[in-house]
């Protein structure tokens, strides 16, 4: 599919979910500001800004990281992935306003350039109370920017879906600078345990569903096949359902074994596009496809069909009695491979 | 995984079915109960603002002496025989020197003469200052020289308190204090706005004390390391009228480890 980049299409469902994206932000900065400017009437237009910008970006933040690991646990959460690149703009967005803010106003107008201030105008460096804090938000809005930018599918496409995929996953680094940000800045004065403890139980959310994810993920990862002579024994043909797959680990890669049509095929768990895992797919007129934005592949020889030119690697199935054996030596991607008929 | 029959194709009409939908529904109203929720603790944690005031769109034109001793201040009778010296601030983070150099070049000791000047107020706590964006806008109104405010010498006094920026915390930025706002008093001291030290009593009344070095000069460079935090400054105490100046060197300011109480 790499021909098109505008696979991830508009749909109908995309547009609803824009639009709550762009009602909750506005329903946020509305509730802040309206709550400041009564409560707490003498602030500046600045601060307000500054600072309901700066919270609804690591509030949109959490949501984002979030998803991934809500969608690997439950797969009917699937449908916020498919868009959460949107999500993820508009955090960047928003991030994007509290920084050009505090930049314009706490380092400009002066006597050096305002980004070489954010790095001198405080330099202890060496205190935990007194650390330059800011550098820390310019750090993670640079790694927000790239990753806004390169958010588009034309740059997936020719970056490699394994760059891209690294790329994206200082969305984590990113993370650990604002809550540095945040701890070491703003907390410091503005002490308040409601919103420490805001960003706590944040964390603690995020944190476990990853790890919770991660423990899920291993027993796949660690689960110990019986081998008999090259072949790998792998399960019960009845464990498979029909139209759906299993995923194995077989020599450290996770592979996918669909059952469709009284037949067996395999092929290599990751999609070529942002490595969703295929083995949670289904098979959608004679093609396998992915559950997270809908690439397709034949079960038979892993490649995308015509025009498209994605390939996966594909691996060798026997059956004997109701028992699925594999060959754990992966074929080169695009390999046609006969698949087992029960 | 839970089993899931169901499976969302984006391309695929109608794909997207009732357990999706619902576990769709649930996310998007989680997540707004969550961004409503966060809005009203974040906004509702904030502290009080002080009641600094800052003049941005509204020009006023104030007339009185001027005198550098050693920072720009025009002393402007407000009352009878009472006088209040307004601090002079260029635009942006700087002094407002440049702002009175046109005139310095034409009449070369401004000192006493009297001055009008028209700029963005800021004012706190019985404190003005003034914003000067325009060198157009300060005119010598009388050459002849009068007599600038006296100041005599109190003490020699410890305080402790935090080096401020005044121009933002008299009015330009909320809070113009402390470590969220240090990096900009840094900028604005560096550009030669004047560093005053801020303290707060038990009976919360605040004292502002415009410091200089041991011999009256200005100095900038060497408080940048302990401005917004909170200090134990040594030096002598003279008072100018409606402000108190202060003599110290530099190398003597001690950081302590209480937290700010200044406001
Ligand atoms: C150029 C980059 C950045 C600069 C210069 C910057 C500066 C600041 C400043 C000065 C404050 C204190 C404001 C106040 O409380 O009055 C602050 C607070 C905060 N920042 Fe940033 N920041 C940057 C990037 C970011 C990014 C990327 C995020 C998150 C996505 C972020 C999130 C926050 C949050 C949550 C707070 C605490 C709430 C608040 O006081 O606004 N900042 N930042
Ligand atoms: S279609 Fe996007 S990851 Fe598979």
């Amino acid at each position: 599919m790499g021909l098109d980049y505008q696979l991830v299409l508009w749909n109908k469902h995309k547009k609803t979910y824009d639009k709550i994206i762009v009602l909750s932000m506005l329903l946020y900065i509305i509730l802040f500001a309206v709550v400041t400017l009564v409560f707490n009437s003498e602030t500046s237009i600045e601060t307000l800004i500054i600072r309901a910008f700066g919270t609804l970006a690591i509030i949109m933040l959490h949501i984002i990281l979030v998803i991934g690991p809500l969608c690997r646990l439950n797969s009917r959460f699937l449908p916020i992935l498919y868009n959460r690149r949107h999500l993820g703009v508009s955090m960047f967005i928003a991030a994007l306003i509290h920084g050009g803010f505090s930049i314009f106003q706490f380092h400009a107008l002066g006597d050096v350039n305002p980004i070489y201030s954010i790095f001198t105008s405080n330099m202890d460096y060496g205190s935990l109370i007194n650390f330059p804090f800011q550098v820390l938000g310019f750090l993670a809005l640079l790694i927000l920017f790239v990753m806004a930018s390169t958010s588009h599918d034309f740059f997936l496409a020719n970056l490699s879906a394994k760059v891209w995929k690294r790329l994206h996953m200082m969305v984590y680094f990113a993370y650990t600078l604002i809550i540095a940000h945040v701890f070491l800045g703003a907390f410091q004065q503005e002490t308040s345990p409601f919103t420490i403890g805001v960003l706590i139980l944040g964390f603690i959310v995020i944190a476990s569903l990853h790890i919770t994810t991660a423990f899920k993920e291993r027993k796949i990862d660690r689960a110990k096949n019986e081998e008999k002579e090259g072949w790998l024994k792998v399960c019960n043909i009845s464990e498979i359902d029909e139209d759906r797959a299993k995923i194995f680990t077989v020599d450290n890669e996770r592979v996918a074994i669909f059952k469709y049509d009284r037949k067996l095929s395999a092929i290599h768990n990751v999609c070529k596009h942002q490595g969703g895992p295929l083995g949670e797919g289904k098979i959608i007129d004679g093609c396998i496809t992915c559950p997270w934005h809908g690439y397709q592949y034949l079960p038979s020889n892993g490649q995308s069909p015509p025009p498209f030119t994605e390939k996966v690697s594909t691996y060798e199935l026997k059956l004997e009695g109701t028992t699925v054996y594999i060959n754990p030596k992966a074929f080169d991607e695009g390999t046609e491979v006969t698949p087992c008929k029960y | 995984m839970k089993k899931n029959e169901e499976f969302y194709v984006s391309y695929i009409e109608d794909s997207i079915g009732k357990h999706t939908k619902r576990a769709l529904k649930r996310f998007a109203i989680s997540s707004i109960v969550v961004i409503a929720a966060s809005a009203l603790v974040f906004s509702f944690s904030q502290k009080p603002f002080n009641n600094s005031t800052f003049e941005l769109t509204s020009a006023t034109k104030i007339t009185g002496t001027f005198h550098e001793n050693p920072y720009p201040m025009l002393r402007v009778e407000v009352a009878k025989k009472t006088f209040k010296n307004i601090l002079l601030l260029g635009f942006g983070k700087s002094s407002a020197n440049p702002f009175l150099d046109k005139l310095q070049n034409e009449v070369p000791d401004l000192n006493g003469k009297t001055l009008s000047i028209e700029g963005n107020l800021i004012y706190y706590n019985g404190k003005t200052l003034i914003q000067i964006t325009d060198d157009e806008k300060v005119t010598l109104v009388n050459t002849k020289k009068v007599k600038g405010p006296e100041k005599e010498t109190v003490s020699k006094m410890t305080l402790q308190g935090e080096i401020i920026d005044p121009k933002c915390y008299f009015g330009v930025m909320k809070p113009g204090k402390g470590k969220i706002h240090r990096s900009c008093a840094v900028r604005c001291i560096s550009g030669g706005i004047p560093p005053v030290l801020a303290t707060t009593d038990n009976n919360n009344i605040s004292e502002y004390y415009l410091l200089t070095d041991l011999k009256g000069h200005r100095i900038s460079d060497a408080i940048l390391p302990f401005i917004g935090k909170p200090s134990e400054i040594k030096g002598i105490v003279e008072k100018m009228e409606d402000w108190y100046v202060m003599r110290i060197n530099p190398q003597e300011i001690k950081v302590i480890s209480e937290t700010s109480n200044i406001y």
